[in-house]
């Protein structure tokens, strides 16, 4: 059954549905725009039930209780997807009030398209250069104004499975020569010397020329380099890619070179756990869930600084890197309320240290702490990380992370081209030359982030 | 019937003049057309045009875009990168035009062949398929790991040859190892499209093949292949558009890697827009693959009007 409808009741109707829809898209548009209304928006990059409702529980209520009349609205985006998901919301003249960045070398591309509100003001009014590491605010700063807050702190470290050094009679290594003693021992004995592979994250490659230009060629020369003095094609940095290059071909480094390209984080991580590997270089972000890889062996686990390949280099020296940025969304409804919970959410030392225990990695602020900061819950190995980073990078102590002091597409040329020095398609000169190439390119056109001075330079 | 009706009671002085009557009714017609044009103009034509727009501007994926003319074309032209990459969607597309093609027609002709069980083989084929492609890939990753896979399984039993065998990890393995992959998803698809094709041939010509001595052979060539011709165009067609747009099992698989083996267009201009930040040239980048479907597409349409039964 069917009524019939005369051409002027259809246009009139047709008519009056426009209008609806076109109205009402711009009530929603007019009311997710304008501000001031109390309302903050907020992405977090948390995973997992833990850790969200860790986030829930302790960090977005009692906001909400000690600002009243804020409403927090926050959502979980996917890591690997945030920064694609800021960019498209971006792009629409949308996106939360506070927007995460990967890192300050990718929070500059929003600054200059002028996406992000300066925080002087806020900083003044917070404190935060009394509250904060110096060096972590100087790298959200942008020609002197300040427009990031670096807000998960990561190192490369050298996690070990310490149940099997110990029956081995073995000790984290300090030098290169320990270090090659220690992975010939271990392959030796069928054991893989270092658990590796970027089958799930081929970007992750990136962690190695991180570390092998920090221990072997050193901060000072890193410094150099990424300030323009000397080139990325110096012998210092090809030899470093050149020493990598070597212990992968060794077999050193996931077994075999075709399956450093193809293993897994789970399946490198479960090496580490049963034995089948003696250790693994990765970021601090692992203290998060090393634990569940030893739970089935029963093993114990520990880390050690990565030691220096070449003398002169500082023994503990940590390589910074900047996991994400908090800014202020250019067009942020109420950025007064999105700068307040900034700084809640990162300059409060005790609040942050209450976190870092009960959700390890998923944020480290970059705050003064010693160990005695931590509560009493938090695992050893992880308050001792977390003094350590803190209290030897307040001494200048650091090195640089790739994915933080290299432009983006400097880092991306690192990521996809190291894989070909590792096949042999190219050479560790032939690579260092094209970063080179990339690296004044970028610097030409501003992209290279703010390099702070380690202590030794 | 409401509108004759209507004319037939007011009679030819009250009868809307002819033109006026075809007005209406194109008015009406386009106005039914309305929504669904608006969503293409929205989702299809707006993007498209956006996309030709940015692809002659330096773009980063945010902020404003400066017009650079033909520079990313000119760049495109010199990308080896790229032409490495269409290198590899020609061999997708050579292996998907016959592996999957061969073993669809094999597994509809025997299924074309049975009464029993053959609900049970068509899903069994099809399942894969409608299975989601991250799954799929999950499945094969661990299949074809080089420790815990079928290799390693083959090796506790007395067969080594695989063991060991890093199938993604390797350069020579990594592109037909992801396409293996895919192969095994969407040949099942194409079994069902052949078997109904099949099952529309007139018996009557195999009969009358096999009066003439026809054997099975000869009955396949000369009876069911110009039977299934218009499906099998169709099948080239669509795996020749199919083969040039792949991404989702090389991303996921292999991401492009080991250093590039198994780039293909999809995943390089993927890392263009989304990894490089070079939106404007990514967008040129898409433009020339669309290039060439198109070229493929039009080489279709003039064969079929040169008379071929495509």
């Amino acid at each position: 059954m069917h009524a019939e409808i005369s051409r002027r009741q259809f246009l009139a109707t047709g008519g009056r549905v426009a209008l609806g829809v076109g109205l009402a898209g711009s009530v929603l548009a007019g009311c997710g725009g304008e501000g001031g209304s109390g309302q903050i928006t907020y992405w977090s990059n948390l995973e997992g039930s833990g850790p969200q409702d860790y986030f829930k529980k302790n960090i977005e209520k009692p906001f909400e209780k000690a600002n009243k009349g804020t409403d927090l609205k926050v959502t979980f985006q996917p890591p690997d997807e945030m920064d694609r998901l800021v960019r498209t919301a971006l792009q629409g003249s949308e996106g939360p009030d506070i927007i995460m960045t990967p890192g300050p070398a990718y929070a500059q591309e929003y600054i200059d398209a002028n996406l992000f509100a300066e925080l002087d003001e806020y900083s003044n009014e917070y404190k935060w250069e009394d509250k904060l590491l110096g060096w972590a605010l100087d790298l959200g700063r942008y020609e002197d104004k300040l427009y990031a807050i670096p807000y998960q702190l990561q190192t490369m470290l050298l996690y070990y499975n310490k149940t099997l050094f110990e029956d081995k009679g073995m000790l984290p290594p300090k030098d290169r020569d320990e270090l090659e003693s220690m992975a010939e021992e271990l392959q030796g004995q069928g054991i893989t010397p270092f658990a590796a592979g970027i089958g799930d994250d081929p970007a992750a490659i990136e962690w190695f020329p991180t570390v092998f230009w920090n221990h072997y060629s050193g901060p000072d020369a890193l410094y150099q380099a990424l300030t323009g003095e000397i080139p990325f094609s110096d012998p210092i940095f090809v030899d470093a890619i050149e020493l990598f290059h070597n212990y992968v071909q060794k077999g050193w480094f996931g077994g075999s070179q075709e399956r450093f390209f193809s293993n897994g984080f789970d399946a490198l991580h479960a090496d580490l756990g049963d034995g089948k590997a003696g250790t693994n270089i990765e970021g601090s972000w692992f203290l998060a869930t090393i634990e569940d890889f030893f739970t089935d062996s029963g093993d114990a686990w520990d880390w050690a600084p990565l030691p220096p390949l070449r003398s002169g280099v500082p023994a503990e020296l940590y390589e910074l890197g900047i996991g994400s940025t908090l800014s202020l969304n250019a067009r942020a409804g109420d950025a007064e309320g999105a700068a307040s919970f900034i700084d809640y959410l990162v300059a409060d030392k005790k609040r942050a240290a209450e976190w870092m225990a009960a959700v390890p990695s998923a944020f480290n602020a970059p705050l003064p702490f010693t160990e005695s900061d931590f509560p009493a819950s938090m695992d050893e190995r992880v308050a001792r990380q977390l003094a350590a980073l803190s209290q030897a990078t307040n001494k200048g102590n650091f090195g640089y992370t790739a994915w933080t002091f290299w432009p983006s597409k400097s880092d991306v040329y690192i990521q996809e081209e190291m894989q070909k020095v590792l096949t042999g398609d190219i050479t560790a000169n032939e690579f260092c030359k094209g970063l080179d190439e990339q690296f004044t390119e970028d610097r030409k056109e501003g992209a290279v982030p703010k390099i702070i001075k380690p202590g030794s330079a | 019937m409401a509108q004759s009706t209507a004319d037939s009671t007011a009679g030819p002085a009250k009868r809307a003049p002819a033109g006026a009557l075809k007005r209406r009714r194109l008015l009406t017609a386009w106005l039914f057309m309305i929504p669904l044009l608006a969503i293409n103009v929205l989702v299809i034509l707006g993007p498209s045009v956006a996309t030709i727009y940015y692809s002659f501007t330096d773009w980063s994926g945010i902020g404003p875009a400066e017009f650079v003319g033909l520079e990313n074309y000119r760049e495109l032209l010199a990308d080896g990168d790229f032409w490495i990459a269409m290198w590899h969607n020609v061999i997708w597309t050579l292996l998907f035009l016959t592996v999957p093609i061969a073993m669809g027609l094999l597994g509809a002709f025997l299924l074309s062949q049975i009464q029993r069980f053959q609900i049970f083989f068509r899903i069994a084929y099809f399942i894969p398929y409608v299975v989601a492609s991250v799954v799929n890939a999950a499945l094969w990753q661990n299949l074809l790991d080089p420790d815990r896979g079928i290799g390693s399984a083959l090796a506790s039993i007395g067969i080594p040859f695989l063991d060991g065998v890093s199938f993604f990890g390797s350069e020579r393995l990594a592109l037909p190892s992801v396409a293996f992959v895919n192969i095994w998803a969407w040949w099942g698809f194409i079994v069902l499209l052949f078997l109904t094709a099949l099952q529309s041939v007139d018996h009557e010509l195999y009969e009358a093949a096999r009066m003439d001595g026809a054997g099975r052979w000869q009955q396949f060539v000369n009876v069911t292949l110009p039977g299934i011709r218009p499906t099998f165009v169709f099948v080239v067609l669509l795996t020749i558009i199919n083969s040039l747009l792949v991404f989702d099992y090389v991303y996921i698989i292999t991401r492009g890697g080991p250093a590039g083996a198994s780039e293909v267009v999809g995943t390089l201009m993927w890392k263009q827009a989304f990894e490089r930040f070079e939106a404007g040239y990514a967008a040129a980048m898409g433009l020339g693959l669309s290039f060439v479907s198109g070229v493929i597409v039009l080489i279709f349409v003039f064969l079929r009007r040169r008379g071929w039964e495509v």
